[in-house]
C-alpha cells in the first residue's frame, strides 16, 4: 500500500524562484534564502527519504483561476501541468508530471469522505507550486517526483478554516493509505509565513508568531487547528493566512511526528521565509 | 460551534491599514479584477500601454475604479474591490516589483520600505486592532 512518510512546509515566495532561476546563490541578499534549503536537498536525495509522489498543497495567485471560478479545494488529476506565465513569461522549469491514477483515487476517496472536491484536468501551475519544487530539488531537467497539485482558495474570504484544512489532511492520509501500490508519498504545505502585501500595514513580519507556529506543529497542533482567521490576519498579516495550508499537511501526518529540520529567514521580498521538515511516525 | 457571521465580518474590518478581500469586495471588484487579469496576455498589455483610457472603455468598471487605476492608487483600488494578486498584473506591466509596488501603499519611499524589511519588517505592535488600540 502507499505510505505517507513525511511532510514539508515551506514559503513559496516568487523571489526564491528568481534566485534559483538566475543562479543568485552568491548574492548576499539571496545567500541565506537559498541556504535555508541546503539541508532538505541532501535529505531528500537519500533513497529512504525520496518520495515517489508529492501531494503539493498551494494556492493559485490569479494565474489559473480568475474571478470567474473560485474553488475552495481543487485537486489536479490530469497527466501534466505547465508552469504559468505570470506576466514575465513562464518560469524556466520542467512541466509537472502527475501520478494521475493516485490523484483520481484521492479525489474519489475525498468525495466519499464528505469533501466535495473540484477536479482539474487542465490548468497552468504558478509560483505557488513550482517555487517549492525548485527550493527542494534545485534545477533538474525533469522533476524527480510525481506531483499532485492541491489548490486551496486563500484569496477570497472566507477561506477554509484551520480545522477544515486539518480534516482534509486527515482524509488525504486515509486516501493515500488505501491506494494499493507501494509508493512513498509526501505531503507539502506551502505559503506563508508572516507577510502582508497590501495597504498601509504592508511589510508586517511577526517572528514570534511564526516561531510559535513552527513549534506547535509538533508541540501543540491542537492550538493551530483551532486558530481563527482573525488571529492569522492580526498577527501574521493579510497574506499570512496562507499558513492554513500547512495544516492540511500537518493533519495528514499522524499524532506522533518528529521535526527533522527547520529554517527561518527575514526578509525574502516582503515575506518571512519559513521551512520545516516533519517525519511521520513509522 | 461556528462564529456569528456578522461578528466574523466585523473583525475582518478591524485591522488597521488592511482591506480583507471579502465577498462584498469581490462582488464590487469583479470587473476591476477581470480587467487586471486581461493584462496577462501580451497583446492586451500592448494595447493597454498604447492608450490606457481607451483600453478601459471596454470594461464595465465604475468611473471611480477607472480613475484609481489610471492614478495607480492601490489603496483606493483595494477599497473599491481590487485584490492584490489581480492588481499585481497592473504594476507588473508597469515594470514594478512587489516590493516597489507594495511600498507605494505604505506612504514610505521604496528605500525606507526596503530598509524596514531588511531590519526585520513592520512590527505588529499597535496595528493589530482598531477597536482595541493594540
Amino acid at each position: 500500500m502507499a505510505r505517507l512518510t513525511a511532510g514539508i512546509g515551506t514559503s513559496h515566495v516568487p523571489l526564491i524562484g528568481v534566485a534559483i532561476d538566475q543562479d543568485k546563490g552568491d548574492d548576499p541578499y539571496f545567500k541565506p534564502v537559498l541556504e535555508a534549503y541546503d539541508w532538505v536537498r541532501d535529505w531528500i536525495k537519500k533513497p529512504e527519504n525520496k518520495p515517489d509522489v508529492v501531494v503539493l498543497v498551494y494556492n493559485d495567485h490569479a494565474s489559473a483561476f480568475d474571478m470567474d471560478l473560485i474553488p475552495t479545494f481543487a485537486i489536479g488529476c490530469g497527466e501534466s501541468y505547465q508552469p504559468a506565465d505570470e506576466g514575465w513569461g513562464p518560469r524556466p522549469v520542467p512541466n509537472v508530471k502527475n501520478h494521475s491514477k493516485l490523484a483520481w483515487h484521492i479525489a474519489q476517496s475525498l468525495i466519499l469522505d464528505d469533501f466535495d472536491m473540484t477536479i482539474i484536468n487542465k490548468m497552468d501551475v504558478d509560483h505557488g507550486l513550482t517555487v517549492p519544487l525548485s527550493a527542494v530539488f534545485d534545477q533538474p531537467r525533469e522533476w524527480p517526483v510525481k506531483v499532485i497539485p492541491l489548490a486551496v482558495n486563500v484569496v477570497t474570504y472566507p477561506v477554509p478554516s484551520g480545522n477544515r484544512c486539518w480534516m482534509l489532511g486527515e482524509a488525504i492520509a486515509r486516501a493515500v493509505e488505501s491506494f494499493p501500490e507501494d509508493l512513498n508519498v509526501q505531503i507539502w504545505g506551502t505559503g506563508g509565513m508572516s507577510h502582508q502585501l497590501q495597504g498601509p500595514r504592508a511589510g508586517l513580519i511577526n517572528r514570534e508568531f511564526d516561531t510559535a507556529f513552527l513549534d506547535d506543529l509538533t508541540q501543540n497542533p491542537e492550538r493551530l487547528r483551532y486558530l481563527p482567521h482573525i488571529e492569522y490576519l492580526r498577527e501574521a498579516g493579510s497574506e499570512g493566512i496562507e499558513l492554513v495550508m500547512w495544516l492540511i499537511m500537518r493533519g495528514a501526518l499522524g499524532a506522533s511526528i518528529k521535526e527533522l529540520h527547520r529554517a527561518y529567514h527575514v526578509p525574502t521580498s516582503n515575506t518571512a521565509l519559513g521551512h520545516i521538515v516533519l517525519e511521520n511516525a513509522k | 460551534m461556528r462564529q456569528d457571521i456578522q461578528d466574523y465580518l466585523a473583525e475582518l474590518e478591524d485591522i488597521p491599514g488592511t482591506r480583507i478581500y471579502t465577498t462584498e469586495r469581490a462582488r464590487q471588484g469583479y470587473w476591476l479584477n477581470q480587467f487586471c487579469m486581461s493584462l496577462m496576455k501580451p497583446e492586451n498589455r500592448e494595447a493597454w500601454r498604447t492608450d490606457e483610457k481607451a483600453y478601459l472603455k471596454a470594461w464595465d468598471m465604475t468611473d471611480q475604479q477607472k480613475a484609481a487605476v489610471l492614478a495607480r492608487d492601490y489603496n483606493l483600488l483595494l477599497e473599491l474591490g481590487g485584490n492584490i494578486y489581480f492588481l499585481a498584473k497592473v504594476f507588473s506591466t508597469d515594470g514594478l516589483s512587489f516590493v516597489q509596488a507594495v511600498s507605494t501603499m505604505t506612504g514610505m519611499s521604496v528605500e525606507d520600505y526596503t530598509a524596514m524589511m531588511n531590519a526585520g519588517g513592520r512590527s505588529p505592535d499597535g496595528v493589530r486592532s482598531i477597536r482595541e488600540g493594540r
